[in-house]
């Protein structure tokens, strides 16, 4: 029985220490406290558009042609194929590619920071920057997130654009149903620069919890060369959990109470 | 990569098998670790993507009971089997990284080597067999807590849930799940192979565990989604009979 509850107090008990460690971090971005180590910033976000960019787009453009080829045969079964603009629309734009984007994010990013931070903890390199007189937390976590926040729109930004390309190619180019005009009149209808801004905040929330549990688990991790790889391993089973119910909340929040389509009054 | 999944088939088919009392534990632990992750992110999943944005589109057209239809289409061929292989290669597969990683930088396997001990057949081979299997079985899984997302979004719309049930199944085929099952296994099989050939292979200490961990991620997502497109492409493309809507 004692098992049993201490499992969930666990859980419990870490959400509280990442939502304060969290908070710090935002509370050094808010205060401008990080703008002594802009340039730290700036390297970091050098970094992840150089190391990220790439593969985030791979996996988007995968996707996208995934969203058309199943729409296409979708709306071909129906006997509306023209309308496989409006499946690659949403399923693009509203639910995939956010929820890719978070996948990679949470590969990519987020296991490169644990595995980064845990073995300077590891090697008490961050000890050393305390010592130093540099807070460990604003010069390694608060860098790391005010960088994600300046590159990762337009990163994302990009991607949907990645995802579209690859619908429109399995479409119209692969599966030949509909003209090239023919998608893009129906694909262009179903969607507004509003449902991408929605889209961008989704995504955003997503690699903004992403980046504060990896620096969570790299900050606090202990126990030798085994401690990073099992901080690693368990930074990503937190993410994968929160990029899913970030993404049903999203959906909830922005189209679940109003679809937003051109159909009926 | 390819000489290690060469080497794995091999040792799993020759005798003797030693593997049991390793693949029983490592089938036991892979699924300790995930079936409660995979539970909020398949209810999650299902309510979200097909069910919410499927269930806008066809209230619209008032045909609500088709919501099942869909699901066969969206859940059972797509989103069940890449949101298994998502949470197994994040969950179970960077385990198996962090462990052998950590066997590798203590020279654990090549004390094994030395005791004449195969670390493929003892290590790998389990790994890679309780893998499979466990994508495989948790794809069923993964489909009924997907279709419990779906029941959700119907509920959430105020419709009843008979019709609901009478397109899915009426859409349901045996090829689709068969399908499914075929192809989540296979996804077993690469996020095994994957993450064995990087946690084998780290060195470095601690940062080399770590970034081990990292690649094996990536390129166990990557393959997982590419294999997977150009697998949904043939079937689809080979049983058209799969992409007829029932009524």
């Amino acid at each position: 029985m004692n098992e049993l509850i201490s499992t969930p107090r666990g859980w419990l008990d870490s959400f509280g220490e990442m939502t304060k460690f969290g908070g710090r971090m935002i509370a050094d971005i808010v205060t401008l406290r990080v703008f002594k180590f802009f340039g730290e910033a700036l390297r970091q976000a050098g970094i992840l558009i150089v190391s990220s960019t790439l593969v985030i787009f791979g996996l988007v453009f995968i996707i996208g042609s995934e969203c058309g080829i199943e729409g296409g045969y979708f709306t071909y079964g129906e006997g509306a194929p023209a309308y496989s603009g409006v499946f690659a629309a949403w399923c693009d734009l509203r639910e995939l590619v956010p929820l890719v984007f978070g996948y990679m994010m949470a590969a990519k990013v987020g296991t490169g920071i644990v595995a980064e931070l845990g073995s300077m903890r590891i090697s008490d390199e961050i000890d050393a920057l305390e010592v130093m007189g540099i807070s460990g937390m604003r010069f390694l976590c608060a860098t790391r997130l005010l960088a994600a926040m300046m590159v990762l729109p337009f990163i994302y930004l990009a991607s949907i654009g990645a995802g579209f390309f690859a619908s429109y190619l399995a479409v119209v180019q692969e599966l030949g149903y509909v003209s090239s005009g023919g998608f893009l009149l129906i694909f262009w209808q179903f969607q507004n620069p509003t449902d991408v801004l929605f889209s961008l905040i989704k995504a955003m929330a997503m690699a903004f919890v992403i980046v504060i549990v990896g620096c969570y688990y790299g900050y606090n991790a202990s126990g030798g060369p085994v401690g990073v790889g099992t901080a690693t391993a368990k930074s990503m089973v937190v993410n994968l959990v929160s990029v899913h119910l970030i993404g049903m909340l999203g959906t909830q929040l922005f189209w679940g109470a109003n679809p937003r389509a051109p159909i009926g009054g | 990569m390819i000489i290690l999944t060469g080497r794995t088939l091999v040792s799993a088919i020759r005798p003797p098998y030693p593997y049991g009392p390793e693949f029983v534990g490592q089938f036991l632990f892979a699924m300790r670790l995930c079936w409660f992750p995979l539970l909020i992110s398949t209810i999650a999943f299902g309510y979200e993507a097909p069910g919410l944005q499927g269930a806008n589109f066809l209230v619209l057209f008032g045909a609500i009971d088709r919501l099942g239809g869909f699901f066969v289409l969206s859940s059972v061929r797509e989103f069940a089997p890449f949101v298994d292989a998502i949470v197994l290669a994040g969950v179970a597969g960077t385990a198996i990284t962090a462990d052998l990683g950590a066997r590798k930088v203590r020279e654990e396997l090549e004390a094994l080597e030395v005791l004449g001990v195969d670390p493929v057949k003892n290590l790998v081979v389990p790994r890679f067999l309780a893998l499979m299997l466990l994508t495989g079985l948790f794809d069923v899984y993964a489909l009924i807590f997907g279709v419990i997302g779906g029941i959700a979004a119907t509920l959430v719309n105020h419709a009843p849930l008979g019709p609901f049930f009478a397109t899915f199944f009426n859409n349901a085929e045996t090829t689709d799940l068969w399908g499914s099952i075929v192809k989540t296994t296979l996804f077993g099989a690469i996020i095994a192979i994957v993450c064995c050939y990087k946690g084998m292979t780290a060195s470095g200490g601690a940062e080399g565990v770590g970034r081990a961990v990292n690649q094996a991620v990536v390129i166990a997502f990557l393959g997982v989604f590419a294999f997977n497109y150009a697998f949904t492409q043939t079937l689809l493309a080979t049983h058209p009979e799969i992409t007829t809507i029932v009524k």
